[in-house]
C-alpha cells in the first residue's frame, strides 16, 4: 500500500511548487495585459496574424511610453488552441496566475464567449477584438440586463456577426440584384449565427433562400453539397468558412463547374492570404464581406499594413490583424487614462470613456438593442482581383472597380 | 487474495484514511491558489472517469474506447435541463449518472455481442455518432453553440469538496464491489468469458452490473464537469482523443485492474501535462510549454513498454529499482 | 439524373481513395489482431515527407511516392520491431496494450510534426491540380482521377503479392490461423514486423496521394483513422478485395447520404454502417465473397 504515499508526495510537492510560483507580484514592472488567441490548432493562422499585430503595436506603444516615462505594457499570450474549454482555462490562468490587469484578444466565437463568462465572473475587463457571435456583448447571456453596464466587464471593438453583411447588403441591392441565394456555413457558433443573420438580410432584400446547408470543418469532399446547390441554380451563394475549408469549397465548386452570378464569403477565411494561395485559380473574383481594408482613408491603416509586411513578409494582414493592432492601441489609451491605478474598476471606467481613432475604425462603446459596450463599425466588400484583395464597395471608398458580371469560364481557365 | 482475507480488512485502510484526511484538511491549512484548486479538481474528474473505465476494462475485460459517450450524456443532462427549462444544472449531478446508465444499457444491447477489438471499435463508433448527432440537432442541444451556464460560485473550494466526494464515492464503490462476489465474477469474465459461462456465471448479468456502475460514475463525472466548467459543447464532452483516449491512458499509467491505479494515473497525467504546459513554472524556456502532449505521449510509451501493470500494478518493480539504486549509492 | 450521376462518380472516385487508406489497416488488423490508432498519423508523416520534397526540391507528389513509401516502410519496421512486437511476448492484463501503444506513438508523431513544421496548414499545388475533365455535365477532377487509378493499381499489386508470393501466402496464413501458421514454420516475429511495415507503407501511399487534393496540418490524421476502421470492418479483416469493396461502399454511401439526406451528417453515415456491419455481419463483406 506504499504507493498511496506516492500520491501524497506528488500532490504535496506540486502544491508547494505551484504556490511558490504563484506569488511574487512586482509593483513597478510593466503592466501585464492578457491576450487570448489560438496559437496552435486549426485556427492558428489567424492567431499568428493577430499576435504579430499585437507585437508590432507593442514596439510603437512601448517606445512612446518610455519617452513619456510611463510603465511599459507587456502582453501575456495564452493559447486557447481554438477550443472553448481550453480558452476558459487559459482565461483563468491569466487572471489567477499571471494576474493581468485586463484581457484582450478572443478569436473564435465559441471560445471568446466561453472565456468571456470567466472574465465576467472574475470581474476582469475583457476587450474582445475578433470573436463575433452576437451574444458576447448581450448581458442577457450572462444573466444580466442592459441596465447593468457597471457590472458588465465585456467590451467589443469589432462588429457582431449579424452586422458583417451590412456593407454587402447595399452592393446586392444596388448592383447585383440577385433573386436567390444558397447559404453554406460551417457548423460552429460563428457559422450558424452568421447564416441566420444572412437569412434575415436576404428577407429584407427580397432574396429567396433556396438552401442552407452546414458542414463540419475539415471535410475532404464538399461535392455532394455543392452539386445540390448547383442543381438549385441560385443567383449567388453566401459562404461562412475558415480558411482551408474556404479554399476547398471554391476549388470543388470550380471543378463542378458551378457558376452562380457571384460567390460571396462572409469574411473570416475568404479574406486571408492563405485562401488565395490554396484555392489558386478558384480564388479569382471571389467577393467577400470585410471589416477593414488597408486602402481605407483611415489614418495609420496603410502604415500598419506596410509595417506588417516589412516585419513579417508575406501578403500582409487582413481585417483580423487590424483588429488586433487596434485592440493594442485601445489598451494603451485606456491604461494611460487610468493614471497608474490598474484595478478593474478604474480600467472599466476608462474603457467606458473610450472615444478614439484606431487603424481599424473609430472605437467608442455604445448600447443598442440587446447589446451594450459594443463598438459600431462600418463594413465593406472586397474582391480578389488579379491576386490581390481590392476594396470594391462602398463605391466612394473603393480602390478598384467591382468586376461584374463575371465570365467564369474565362476567369477560371488556367 | 481470497474472499475471507479481503473481507477481514476494513473497507478503508489506514493509509487510505490518511489520504482522505489530507485531502479534506490540507485546503484549510494551506491557502491553495485557485490555479492549484483547479488542477486538483481536474485530478478528481479524471480519477472518476479513470476508475469508471477501469471497472469495465481493467476488472471486467470490456475495453471501452468510447467512455466519452457516457461522460457527454451525463454532462448534457444538466446542460439541457438548464438550457430548455432554466432548471439548475445541479440537478444534473443527481440525474446525470442514472441517465448515463440508461444510455449505457441501450448501447450495451448493441455492443455486448462484440468482443475484443470489435467491442473497442463498437464503443468508439457509438461515441463518435453521439458527437455528430449532438452537434447537428440544434433544436435539442443548441448544436455547436454549446451550452453556457454562469457557474454558481467563483471560489473553487465548493467544487473542490464536491469533486472530492464524487472521486471518493467512485473509488470506494468500486472497491466495495470488487470485494464482493460480483468482483470475482468480473475477474473471471475478464480472464475467460467462455469458461466463466461454463461455470454457470450469468456473464450477461454481470457485464451489465459492471456497465451500470461504470456508466453511473462516468455520467456523474460529466455532470460535475458541466457544473464546474459552466460550458459544454459536443466537441468538448464527446471528444475521442481528449476524453475517451485520455481516460484509457489515465487507467493504463496508473495501473489497469487496481483500485487506486486510476487515481495515481490522474495525478500523473494532470501534473505532467501542467508541468510542461507551464514550462516548469516558467523556469524552463518557453518552447518547453509546447511539449506537454509530447511528454505525455512518451510517458505512455515508456509505461507500456516497461511497466505494463502501470505505476500501481508494478509498484514492486519500481520500488525494487529505487531501492537497488539507493543501495548502490550507499556503497 | 445529372445530380445522381455526378454523385455516383464522386462517390466512386473518393471510394477508390478510401480503399487505399483502408488496405494498410486491414492487413495490420488481420494479421496482428490489433487496432492501429496511429494509422492517420502515419499517413500524416507521409504527407509531410511529400510536402517537404515538393516544397524544397520541387518533386512532384506522384514521383515522391517512390521516396515516401520506402521511408515509411523503415519507420513502420522500427516501430513494429522495438515498440509493438516486444509487447506481444509480454504478459499483461489487457491484450489491448498494443493498441494503447499505437495511441502513444500517434501522440508522439503528431507532436514531433508540430515541433518541426508548426501547426500551419500546408498544401501542394501541382501543375495539374486545377485541371478538370468534363464528360457532358459530369465533372472529373484530374488529380482525383489520377489518384484513383494509382490507388487501384496499388491495391491490385497488393492482392497479387498476397496471393502469388510466398511471403504473401505466409501473411495470409498468419491472418487466418496464427497458431497453425507458426507450426508450419512461419516466424511470427518476422511476419508481424513485415506486415506492420507493409501496412504502414501502403498508408504512406495513401497520404502521398491525398496531399494534392487536400491539405496538411499535424492533426490531420484522426479523420482518416476513422475512415480506415469503417473500411476494414466493412470489408472484413485482412481482405484486400474487401478493402476495395469497403472503400467503394463507404465512398458511395457517404456521398449519397450527404447529397440526398444531409451534409452535416456526412461522417455519421459511415459510422452507422460500421456499427450495423459490426453487429449483424461481423465478418464484413469478406464473408460474402470468401476472398
Amino acid at each position: 500500500m506504499k504507493y498511496l504515499k506516492v500520491i501524497i508526495i506528488l500532490v504535496l510537492t506540486a502544491a508547494f511548487a505551484l504556490s511558490i510560483s504563484g506569488c511574487g507580484k512586482k509593483a513597478d514592472g510593466p503592466v501585464k495585459v492578457g491576450v487570448l488567441l489560438p496559437l496552435t490548432g486549426s485556427k492558428a493562422k489567424f492567431g499568428e496574424m493577430e499576435k504579430n499585430s499585437f507585437e508590432l503595436a507593442k514596439e510603437k506603444i512601448n517606445e512612446a511610453r518610455t519617452k513619456a516615462g510611463l510603465n511599459k505594457i507587456e502582453f501575456v499570450y495564452e493559447d486557447d488552441t481554438g477550443k472553448p474549454d481550453v480558452g476558459r482555462a487559459a482565461m483563468e490562468k491569466l487572471v489567477n496566475v499571471n494576474k493581468v490587469a485586463m484581457v484582450t484578444g478572443g478569436y473564435s466565437s465559441s471560445v471568446t464567449f466561453a472565456a468571456a463568462a470567466v472574465a465576467q465572473q472574475y470581474r476582469i475587463p475583457f476587450l474582445v477584438n475578433t470573436g463575433s457571435v452576437d451574444k458576447i456583448t448581450e448581458p442577457e447571456a450572462f444573466n444580466l440586463t442592459t441596465d447593468d453596464g457597471d457590472k458588465f466587464y465585456i467590451y467589443r471593438l469589432n462588429p457582431p456577426v449579424s452586422e458583417y453583411a451590412s456593407g454587402l447588403e447595399s452592393l446586392l441591392r444596388e448592383v447585383v440584384k440577385p433573386k436567390s441565394v444558397f447559404i453554406i456555413h460551417e457548423n460552429t457558433a460563428f457559422g450558424t449565427k452568421g447564416a441566420e443573420a444572412f437569412q434575415k438580410s436576404a428577407e429584407k432584400l427580397g432574396i429567396k433562400v433556396v438552401g442552407d446547408e452546414s458542414y463540419s470543418g475539415g471535410t475532404v469532399d464538399f461535392k455532394p453539397m455543392l452539386s445540390n446547390a448547383k442543381k438549385l441554380n441560385p443567383d449567388m451563394t453566401y459562404m461562412i468558412s475558415y480558411v482551408m475549408d474556404a479554399a476547398q469549397l471554391m476549388k470543388q465548386a470550380r471543378e463542378l463547374n458551378w457558376k452562380p452570378k457571384l460567390f460571396v464569403g462572409a469574411g473570416a477565411g475568404y479574406t486571408m492570404p492563405a485562401f488565395k494561395e490554396n484555392a489558386g485559380v478558384a480564388s479569382r473574383r471571389m467577393v467577400s464581406a470585410t471589416l477593414w481594408h488597408q486602402s481605407l482613408p483611415i489614418p495609420g491603416a496603410k502604415e500598419y499594413f506596410d509595417g506588417y509586411i516589412a516585419k513579417f513578409g508575406g501578403d500582409g494582414p487582413d481585417y483580423h490583424g487590424a483588429e488586433a493592432y487596434a485592440a493594442a492601441t485601445v489598451v494603451d489609451d485606456v491604461l494611460k487614462r487610468c493614471n497608474g491605478n490598474y484595478d478593474a474598476a478604474t480600467i472599466k471606467k476608462a474603457l467606458d470613456a473610450t472615444d478614439m481613432m484606431t487603424v481599424f475604425a473609430p472605437v467608442k462603446f455604445t448600447s443598442y438593442g440587446k447589446k451594450i459596450h459594443q463598438n459600431k463599425v462600418e463594413t465593406y466588400v472586397v474582391q480578389w482581383i488579379d491576386g490581390t484583395l481590392k476594396l470594391i464597395w462602398p463605391k466612394d471608398l473603393a480602390n478598384a472597380p467591382f468586376e461584374y458580371p463575371i465570365d467564369w469560364t474565362k476567369i477560371w481557365a488556367k | 487474495m481470497t474472499t475471507e482475507q479481503t473481507n477481514k480488512n476494513p473497507l478503508i485502510a489506514k493509509n487510505e484514511w490518511f489520504i482522505i484526511l489530507a485531502a479534506v484538511v490540507l485546503p484549510f491549512i494551506f491557502h491553495f491558489s485557485p490555479y492549484i484548486q483547479g488542477l486538483l479538481i481536474f485530478i478528481m474528474i479524471w480519477t472518476v472517469l479513470g476508475s469508471s473505465w477501469n471497472l469495465l476494462a481493467g476488472f471486467t475485460g470490456l475495453v471501452s474506447f468510447g467512455h466519452a459517450a457516457y461522460f457527454g450524456v451525463g454532462a448534457y443532462v444538466g446542460g439541457l435541463l438548464y438550457f430548455h427549462f432554466h432548471i439548475s444544472p445541479w440537478w444534473g449531478l443527481l440525474l446525470g449518472g442514472p441517465v448515463a446508465v440508461l444510455f449505457g444499457y441501450l448501447l450495451g444491447l448493441m455492443v455486448f455481442r462484440l468482443r475484443g477489438p470489435y467491442f473497442a471499435l463498437g464503443t468508439l463508433a457509438s461515441a463518435e455518432i453521439l458527437r455528430i448527432v449532438f452537434g447537428q440537432e440544434e433544436w435539442l442541444t443548441n448544436g455547436h453553440n454549446g451550452i453556457l451556464y454562469i457557474t454558481t460560485w467563483v471560489s473553487k473550494y465548493p467544487y473542490y469538496f464536491v469533486g472530492l466526494a464524487i472521486a471518493l464515492g467512485s473509488v470506494l464503490t468500486i472497491k466495495l464491489v470488487m470485494r464482493s462476489k460480483a468482483g470475482f465474477y468480473f475477474l473471471s469474465i475478464r480472464e475467460d468469458e467462455d469458461a466463466a459461462e461454463a461455470l454457470g456465471i450469468d456473464t450477461k448479468l454481470y457485464k451489465n452490473i459492471a456497465t451500470i456502475i461504470s456508466t453511473f460514475w462516468a455520467g456523474t463525472a460529466g455532470a460535475f464537469y458541466m457544473i464546474y466548467m459552466g460550458f459544454i459543447d459536443p466537441e468538448v464532452v464527446f471528444a475521442l482523443h481528449n476524453i475517451s483516449i485520455i481516460t484509457i491512458l489515465v487507467g493504463i499509467i496508473g495501473g489497469v485492474g487496481t483500485i487506486w491505479g486510476p487515481t495515481v494515473g490522474a495525478v500523473i497525467m494532470v501534473l505532467v501535462q501542467e508541468l510542461f504546459r507551464s514550462a516548469f513554472f516558467d523556469l524552463a524556456p518557453s518552447w518547453v510549454s509546447r511539449m506537454h502532449e509530447l511528454a505525455f505521449g512518451l510517458l505512455v510509451i515508456f509505461v507500456i513498454l516497461y511497466l505494463a501493470g502501470g505505476v500501481v500494478g508494478d509498484w514492486d518493480i519500481i520500488r525494487k529499482r529505487l531501492h537497488f539504486k539507493r543501495a548502490e549509492i550507499k556503497e | 439524373m445529372e445530380l445522381f450521376l455526378q454523385t455516383l462518380v464522386n462517390g466512386t472516385l473518393i471510394g477508390g481513395l478510401y480503399a487505399i487508406i483502408g488496405i494498410g489497416m486491414t492487413l495490420i488488423m488481420g494479421v496482428m489482431g490489433i487496432i492501429n490508432l496511429a494509422h492517420g498519423q502515419i499517413m500524416m508523416i507521409a504527407m509531410y515527407i511529400t510536402w517537404v520534397l515538393w516544397q524544397f526540391l520541387g518533386i512532384d507528389p506522384l514521383l515522391s511516392l517512390f521516396i515516401s513509401i520506402p521511408l515509411v516502410y523503415v519507420l513502420g519496421d522500427l516501430m513494429a520491431r522495438y515498440l509493438l512486437y516486444p509487447l506481444m511476448e509480454k504478459e499483461s492484463i489487457l491484450p489491448e496494450n498494443q493498441v494503447l501503444m499505437t495511441v502513444g506513438i500517434g501522440m508522439v508523431l503528431v507532436e514531433l510534426a508540430r515541433t518541426i513544421f508548426t501547426s500551419d496548414y500546408r498544401s501542394v499545388q501541382t501543375s495539374y491540380s486545377d485541371i478538370v475533365w468534363r464528360l457532358g455535365h459530369i465533372s472529373l477532377s484530374v488529380p482525383v482521377v489520377i489518384d484513383f487509378f494509382i490507388a487501384i493499381a496499388f491495391t491490385g499489386a497488393m492482392f497479387w503479392f498476397l496471393i502469388k508470393t510466398d511471403i504473401g501466402r505466409s501473411i495470409r496464413a498468419t491472418a487466418q490461423d496464427k497458431e497453425a501458421a507458426i507450426l508450419m514454420g512461419v516466424s511470427a516475429k518476422k511476419i508481424t514486423i513485415l506486415t506492420f511495415a507493409l501496412g504502414s507503407s501502403l498508408t504512406a501511399a495513401a497520404g502521398t496521394l491525398f496531399l494534392p487534393i487536400y491539405y496538411l496540418y499535424p492533426d490531420v490524421g484522426p479523420i482518416f483513422t476513422l475512415k480506415a476502421f469503417v473500411i476494414t470492418i466493412l470489408g472484413g479483416l485482412g481482405s484486400t478485395v474487401g478493402a476495395i469493396a469497403g472503400g467503394l461502399v463507404l465512398g458511395i454511401a457517404e456521398t449519397f447520404g450527404a447529397t440526398y439526406i444531409s451534409m452535416g451528417y456526412r461522417d455519421a453515415f459511415g459510422l452507422i454502417i460500421f456499427l450495423l456491419v459490426l453487429i449483424f455481419m461481423p465478418g464484413g463483406l469478406k464473408s460474402l465473397t470468401k476472398v
